[in-house]
């Protein structure tokens, strides 16, 4: 990709490198998360380590490379931030949602003590 | 540009204005129709005296423009005394025609079409006669054959207007096919297809080769305009008209515009034997049956309908003969029969208006119940008769006189001309006649729809100012015509004037034997006839083998069915075979070069691409196969899957550093997949049992079909693959673009400068199509009904609102329900509207320099409509906002036309762009470009095209729910 260069402060770069690794190391996790858990509802859980925490870090950090690289403040990072924050909860309810649904179709509801479910033909 | 070039240029110009003006009046405004068409029409016949005094001896006012210079074509409108003399009727004819429909229209007729398309009509005509270009008059030709047919299936809801329109439309408009065939054949031969070179060429026409072809075909467009014999049928089909328009059409204009054609081209093309072999014959049959036919018709209209293509046989007769006194008769005639007809049209609608009928059996001794009426009919009638004192006798009497001379030596057609003339005069005397002695003589009718009286003064004054037309030249023909008809004559011949009198009297002569034989064999005729005549029968036609009507329609019957048999025998009927069609004959355009013309792109050598990429590759391609592979069956997996295609695309486009690419397709991906998740809903579930039952039928299809597929896709695959890795030209048009797109566009983004600057025409065409796209999905789907299977709510949605409906009593209502399972993210789906369309401003602001523009930017706000959309449904948005997309359509492509247009007030060519830097407080610096205006415009279609396929597809959810709600109250009341 471009070759910037790269000319920032010491304390900056270190800054960034921790921020960012720490990020990727959460969203690395999140994703190991997915693949070991075994049900679904289990498995929504996983990914969210990834699209906060991480998500907040690797914010930060873009944020201080660009602004100390560019000499200005660069805070675009935190429209990002709004928006995956409003945003993925409101898919992993979606989700969640229909999971919900359709075990109920099928006759398994995890919310009710003893499955008892409703006419399977609608 | 002098003044009467520009009074030329109006005349022209206030039809057609007048006629989209026209259109937009309320639909009850008949007065002000009237009077709007009346004042174009005055305006155009002031505009003809004006310039009177500039063409009287054969002068000539000619404007020119250059239209296609490079193929030596300029527009030319070019008046002289010929065409003068018939824009002084059109416009006049046309006058009293407004005057008239005005009362004839009753107030339930959609009277703006009726004016606009008159008016049109005028305009077309107009710029028949006024054309000084021959391609010209053809193109004006073909706009009277297409507005006559408009105006004669006005009243579209009566079968006979429908038939007869059409007829109307194939025949002329067939001959007006031909007569461009022989417009170019005769513009080969002159070299030039100015008139004025034209008309001066005769000699060189006579002596071409080619002569026959480009008479055949001219006269093959002028005949079946004038309605001559074999093409006279569609005539009396226009009949069912309103008769305003008949009195128009069949006097003044379009039969009038044939014999007009010939005129013109007489001076170039009438010296040859073959013009008179063709057209002599033709008139003189036409002459002939034509009034005896007129004779034996029952209703009103009909007769004069057979009496006008007789007339307009006779004239054709006089332009065969080829001699110049024939000519002055044939113009003569022209004026006379356009006058006297028109009033009789006039005076039928009257009758047909006040009595209710125009059955010829039924009508009788009106001379009492509306003495004006008769009085000025039988005026009327009788200069259609001929008698003495009245134009129509002039005119004959010079006919019968050309009849009798010698013209082609030894000719037996020649002598026998005399005794068709007479019989055919005796005809016509018959059958004005009976028009006068039935209707308005004999047994007072008893059983007439209507109790007949004089219509109002303005109905019956276009009438009388035509008979006194009639009448004052019939009485004093040289100091009332003689200027008009010499103007005339000399524009016709080229400025030459034949030696011609204008007096009554001749002394008895053989014309005066022959008027006075045709006279009182006339009225021996309809005496001995008359009783006959009213008993039963209905109006005669062309006996069985001569009619060419009939045939024309079976062959058009025959030519239907053989297309719906052709639309069988191809598979045609069904959507896949139609879209197989396509596809093998996109793959076997695009293959035909390279296999057979030696085309050749030498792909070079690729790049070894990231791993990572290659990673991203491998997943779309198999998404891509996964969704052709479901497609068939698991519609929702197939969609799915195509967006993880498109998404792999997407991220090439950005690996790849075209980050304007990848934010479209993203978009694209979105906003498609949406739309068609929202259509999916509509189709039927297939049953996926027909897979293992398939016959062999089937499955061979489906294998040649799989084998259709492969080809397209490799063989696209290849080429592309060709493409990207033939070595580019390093001074080809990339290096130019990305060096000029600052400098000459002002635009960082150089695609975006390409799309608004560069190429900026190309996109205003794609969005005009894009637009076009959205309107025919929403016409589409505005009559969509879905599939019995499919009305029903899905399983799913049925299950849910039965389990919620459950859980939660109180939320029995629908909507609520609505509400509770999608309330959090509902909530959130309508807070993010005025985000997302920030975002979308912002992407548009920035689209000049930086990734964005008019087309993202668009998008991104359709995809806030699309939100609210899934968020509340189509009842709850439309509740609380008003979106007329189709505003948005047209308000865009008006926008970027404007922008465009606007460069030609600066002299400069369409669609530049102009930019600057403009100093704004606060802000700063901003950049201004007019094609940020054009971009503005991109954006608005854009949105507008997408939130209409949106709206059109949520609607279907609006109607089903009406319908099923229809359903269960009827399934109510059953119960009951």
């Amino acid at each position: 990709m471009t070759d910037l260069p790269i000319d920032i402060p010491a304390w900056a770069a270190l800054v960034t490198a921790a921020l960012v690794l720490f990020g990727s190391t959460l969203a690395l996790i999140g994703c190991v998360g997915l693949l070991k858990f075994s049900t679904f509802y289990e498995r929504l859980h996983a990914p969210t380590l990834g699209s906060t925490l991480g998500l907040w870090s690797i914010l930060i950090g873009s944020m201080i490379f660009f602004s100390t690289s560019q000499e200005r403040p660069v805070v675009y990072e935190l429209l990002i931030g709004v928006f995956v924050t409003v945003t993925t909860p409101v898919t992993m309810l979606l989700l969640s949602q229909t999971t919900l649904y359709r075990d109920r179709l099928e006759g398994r509801d995890p919310l009710s003590e003893n499955p008892d479910p409703i006419d399977k033909t609608g | 540009m002098a003044v009467e070039q520009l009074s030329l240029i109006l005349l022209i110009l206030s039809p057609f204005v007048g006629s989209v003006v026209a259109a937009f009046l309320p639909a009850t405004a008949r007065n002000s129709e009237a009077i709007f068409a009346g004042a174009i029409a005055l305006i155009n016949l002031g505009i003809a005296i004006w310039l009177g005094p500039s063409v009287r001896d054969g002068g000539v006012v000619r404007m020119e423009a250059p239209w296609i210079p490079l193929l030596g074509l300029d527009f030319v409108l070019r008046l002289d005394g010929l065409a003068w003399a018939f824009v002084c009727l059109i416009s006049g004819i046309g006058l009293l025609v407004t005057i008239y429909a005005r009362y004839y229209m009753s107030p339930q007729d959609p009277v703006p079409r009726f004016f606009s398309f008159l008016l049109g009509f005028m305009g077309a005509m107009l710029g028949v006669v006024v054309s000084g270009n021959l391609i010209q008059i053809v193109f004006f030709w073909e706009l009277t054959s297409l507005f006559s047919f408009l105006l004669i299936g006005y009243w579209h809801h009566s079968q006979s207007a429908r038939t007869g329109a059409r007829r109307a439309l194939l025949t002329t408009g067939a001959g007006g096919l031909c007569l461009f065939a022989g417009m170019l054949v005769l513009g080969q031969i002159v070299g030039s297809y100015d008139l004025d070179v034209v008309l001066f060429s005769g000699e060189v026409i006579a002596a071409s080769p080619l002569y026959p072809a480009a008479l055949i075909l001219i006269l093959l467009g002028a005949l079946t305009k004038s309605a001559q014999f074999p093409f006279h049928f569609w005539l009396p089909g226009a009949m069912s008209a309103p008769t305003p328009v008949s009195a128009y059409l069949h006097s003044a204009t379009m039969v009038k515009a044939g014999v007009f054609l010939l005129a013109r081209l007489w001076p170039a093309m009438a010296d040859h034997d073959l013009w008179f072999y063709i057209l002599a014959p033709i008139g003189a049959i036409t002459l002939l049956m034509g009034a005896a036919l007129a004779l034996f018709q029952q209703d009103l209209k009909g007769l004069l309908a057979y009496s006008t293509i007789s007339h307009l046989g006779l004239i054709t007769l006089l332009l065969a003969l080829n001699s110049k006194t024939a000519a002055v008769a044939a113009v003569f005639h022209i004026m006379n029969h356009a006058v006297f007809k028109a009033s009789l049209f006039m005076a039928a609608g009257i009758i047909d208006h006040e009595a209710g009928t125009r059955d010829i059996r039924r009508l009788g001794g009106l001379a009492k119940a509306m003495p004006i009426t008769a009085a000025l009919a039988m005026v009327a009638a009788a200069a259609m008769a001929g008698v003495p004192l009245m134009n129509g006798f002039l005119s004959k009497e010079m006919f019968f006189a050309e009849t009798v001379e010698t013209h082609v030596q030894g000719s037996f057609l020649d002598s026998l001309l005399p005794y068709v003339a007479t019989l055919a005069g005796l005809f016509s005397v018959a059958y004005s006649l009976r028009l006068i002695d039935q209707v308005f003589f004999g047994p007072k009718a008893t059983d007439l729809p209507k109790k007949p009286h004089d219509p109002v003064i303005w109905m019956l004054l276009p009438v009388g100012c035509l008979v006194l037309i009639c009448l004052l030249v019939g009485l004093f023909p040289g100091p009332v015509i003689g200027e008009f008809l010499e103007t005339a004559v000399r524009g016709m011949l080229l400025g030459e004037k034949p030696y011609y009198s204008l007096a009554i009297w001749h002394g008895v002569n053989t014309a005066l034997i022959m008027s006075v034989v045709a006279m009182i064999g006339g009225i021996i005729a309809y005496v001995a006839l008359r009783d006959w005549l009213s008993g039963d029968f209905e109006g005669a036609r062309m006996p069985g083998r001569l009619a060419l009507r009939k045939r024309v329609e079976r062959a058009q019957t025959a030519l239907g069915r053989a297309w719906a048999r052709s639309e069988v025998w191809l598979g045609l009927s069904h959507l896949q075979p139609q879209l197989r069609w396509i596809v093998c004959v996109a793959i076997l355009t695009i293959a035909w070069p390279f296999l057979f013309r030696s085309w050749a792109i030498q792909p070079g050598a690729a790049e070894q691409p990231d791993t990572a990429l290659l990673f991203v590759w491998l997943i779309g391609g198999a998404c891509a196969i996964g969704a052709a592979y479901q497609a068939k069956y698991h519609r929702l997996a197939a969609l799915i899957m195509t967006g993880g295609a498109g998404l792999a695309v997407c991220i090439t486009f950005a690996w790849l550093s075209a980050p304007d690419l990848a934010l479209t397709q993203v978009l694209v991906e979105v906003v498609t997949t949406v739309l068609l998740l929202l259509g999916l809903r509509w189709l039927p579930k297939r049953k996926e049992d027909i897979r293992e039952a398939a016959d062999l039928n089937a499955k061979r299809r489906r294998a040649a079909d799989a084998v259709i597929a492969c080809l397209g896709g490799v063989g696209l695959a290849a080429l592309s693959y060709a493409v990207m890795t033939a070595p580019t030209n390093p001074d080809g048009i990339a290096r130019w673009l990305l060096t000029y797109a600052y400098s000459e566009g002002g635009g960082r983004n150089v695609v975006n400068v390409i799309l608004v600057d560069f190429r900026g025409f190309d996109t205003l065409g794609e969005i005009t199509v894009l637009g076009i796209v959205a309107l025919s999905v929403y016409a589409l789907l505005r009559r969509f009904r879905p599939a019995v299977e499919s009305v029903q709510a899905p399983t799913q949605k049925t299950f849910q609102d039965k389990y919620d409906a459950q859980r939660h009593e109180s939320h029995a209502d629908d909507r609520q329900i609505d509400a509770h399972y999608l309330l959090t993210p509902g909530l959130i789906m309508r807070l993010l509207f005025p985000l997302i369309a920030m975002m979308a401003m912002f992407l548009f602001l920035r689209g000049h320099d930086l990734p964005g523009g008019g087309f993202v930017a668009g998008l991104t706000f359709a995809v806030a409509f699309l939100l609210q959309y899934m968020a509340g449904g189509a009842r709850w948005v439309e509740e609380r906002l008003t979106i007329l997309p189709t505003l948005w359509i047209g308000g865009g492509l008006l926008m970027a036309l404007g922008t465009g247009a606007a460069a030609w007030i600066w002299d400069l060519p369409f669609l530049s762009t102009y930019f600057s830097y403009k100093e704004l407080p606060v802000v700063g610096k901003i950049p201004v470009a007019s094609a940020l205006i054009f971009d503005f415009g991109v954006f608005t279609l854009v949105t507008g095209a997408t939130v209409l396929i949106l709206v059109a597809l949520a609607h279907q959810a609006v109607r089903w729910q009406r319908m099923t709600g229809k359903g269960e109250k009827i399934a109510l009341e059953e119960d009951r």
